[in-house]
């Protein structure tokens, strides 16, 4: 038998040679084997491995104490992601039929106007904040080639139709195409990423990211998302000087 | 101070399963949780908490991120308890996912390896520490030296190899073992562990030089 591979080496002294019986005859009686051998474990044995910091005998509660709500939350999020709908796409709509008729739309108190203004620039912001979170996600995702389990990304993509199909509807009512473009074809991707296997090779991850990519989707969503945010903060400063001056 | 785990590189390591046996106490509790019992899902969680913890915190040697793959971990096996075969021990199954999901954050701090190399300049070290007994200059300088090369070596590491290497070195999984807790085949697993040992052996291979000796 000639000498061992490196590898072969390696395998057998993590007791994971594919003929462990013939490797050690081998060292048995191969000098070189052995000390090369040898020279593998004291490479390995000067490997310096990060300590765990101790944790105490409490460490199991504190975890749980952080955890539970989680739990909770995880067994109420769908109904509290759908709860605020209705009042945000109706807030959508009134907002939007605001930007376009300014002048003919009923005189609201200012602070109320104000206020739901400013709720609805929250929620959709917050809305495309949490899209781009996932575009971004399932952009790097399996960089290094290996397959990826997405049923995280799933369950939050199937979570974020619902409330994107609502404010979707809205806009398009209101008749402000580029966003209701956007908010399209951001649907379908979701819509398709829900619908996946949970596990994805890599030429899905690459059908799902040159989809992202191609269309700019992630771009048109962070522009979108800007402008929103760009209201919302001068939403916060008209009301902070409404209240200043009353 | 942080010594190399010789003992887990002369031989045989502990197995995972013989570390986080069961009992009967342990199967009425994952018995009682499938059935939507908080209480007995905290018992697990209390249970296997710093268990979990510490192969975290050594896949991804941050305490930050190891206390995030904690809670990520106890998340998932929550959401997947239904799928949970009774008859495997509990503690095993949730280190298989508490490994996959350090392999994820691994992943996703690779990507960002660059960018905190920059933040935390040349003699920052995430990663991996080295133990200096004597404090003397020309052993700090040495020390200094093997941490570079290390943090070299890791720096070519995939984020899978480098877990796989820590599974199977650190915390004695079998590749069997590794190639389920990350969704590979047996053979990527076993080709990740060689090709992360030739990278540390390479940058290790020099320190001779530096004077450190084991």
């Amino acid at each position: 038998m000639s000498h061992l591979s490196e590898e072969e080496l390696v395998l057998h002294h993590f007791g994971e040679a594919e003929d462990a019986a013939e490797a050690q005859a081998h060292l048995s009686e191969c000098a070189t084997c052995r000390a090369a051998l040898e020279a593998l474990r004291r490479d390995l044995a000067a490997v310096p491995m990060p300590e765990p910091p101790a944790r105490g005998e409490d460490y199991g509660a504190e975890v749980w104490a952080r955890l539970q709500p989680r739990l909770a939350e995880r067994r109420f999020e769908r109904r509290r992601v759908w709860a605020p709908l209705g009042l945000a796409a109706s807030l959508l709509l009134a907002f939007l039929l605001g930007r376009h008729w300014p002048h003919e739309a009923p005189v609201a108190a200012p602070v109320s106007a104000a206020a739901r203004e400013r709720i609805l620039l929250v929620a959709v912001g917050d809305h495309l904040e949490r899209s781009e979170m996932l575009l971004v996600e399932l952009v790097n995702a399996g960089a290094d080639g290996q397959p990826v389990d997405i049923s995280t990304q799933q369950q939050y993509a199937e979570e974020l139709v619902g409330a994107n199909r609502l404010y979707r509807q809205t806009v398009v009512r209101a008749g402000e195409p580029g966003m209701a473009s956007v908010l399209d074809e951001l649907e379908r991707l979701l819509v398709e990423v829900a619908h996946r296997p949970s596990s994805l090779g890599p030429a899905d991850l690459a059908e799902i990211r040159s989809r992202i990519e191609s269309r700019g989707l992630l771009f048109r969503v962070r522009v979108i998302e800007t402008q929103v945010r760009e209201k919302e903060k001068e939403s916060t400063k008209t009301a902070a000087g409404t209240k200043v001056v009353s | 101070m942080i010594k190399p785990r010789s003992d887990l590189t002369a031989g045989p390591a502990e197995r995972l399963t013989e570390r986080m046996g069961g009992g009967e106490d342990e199967a009425q509790a994952v018995t009682r949780a499938r059935g939507g019992d908080n209480e007995a899902f905290r018992f697990l969680v209390e249970r296997h908490s710093r268990d979990v913890f510490r192969l975290a915190f050594r896949m991804t040697g941050n305490e930050h991120d190891a206390e995030d793959v904690v809670q990520e971990t106890f998340l998932k096996a929550y959401r997947k308890l239904s799928a949970f075969e009774e008859r495997a021990q509990f503690g095993s199954w949730v280190h298989r996912i508490a490994a996959n999901c350090a392999y994820d954050l691994l992943r996703a701090r690779v990507r960002h390896d660059e960018r905190l190399e920059r933040t935390e300049g040349p003699d920052g070290d995430r990663t991996l520490t080295v133990a200096a007994d004597d404090p003397s200059p020309e052993r700090l300088l040495a020390g200094r030296e093997v941490r570079r090369r290390l943090r070299a070596a890791l720096a070519r590491m995939s984020a899978l190899e480098r877990s796989a290497f820590t599974l199977r070195h650190v915390e004695g999984m079998s590749i069997a073992e590794i190639s389920r807790a990350l969704d590979l085949d047996a053979s990527a697993a076993k080709q990740s562990v060689f090709r992360a040992v030739r990278k540390l052996r390479m940058a290790l291979g020099e320190q001779a030089q530096w004077g450190i000796t084991t």
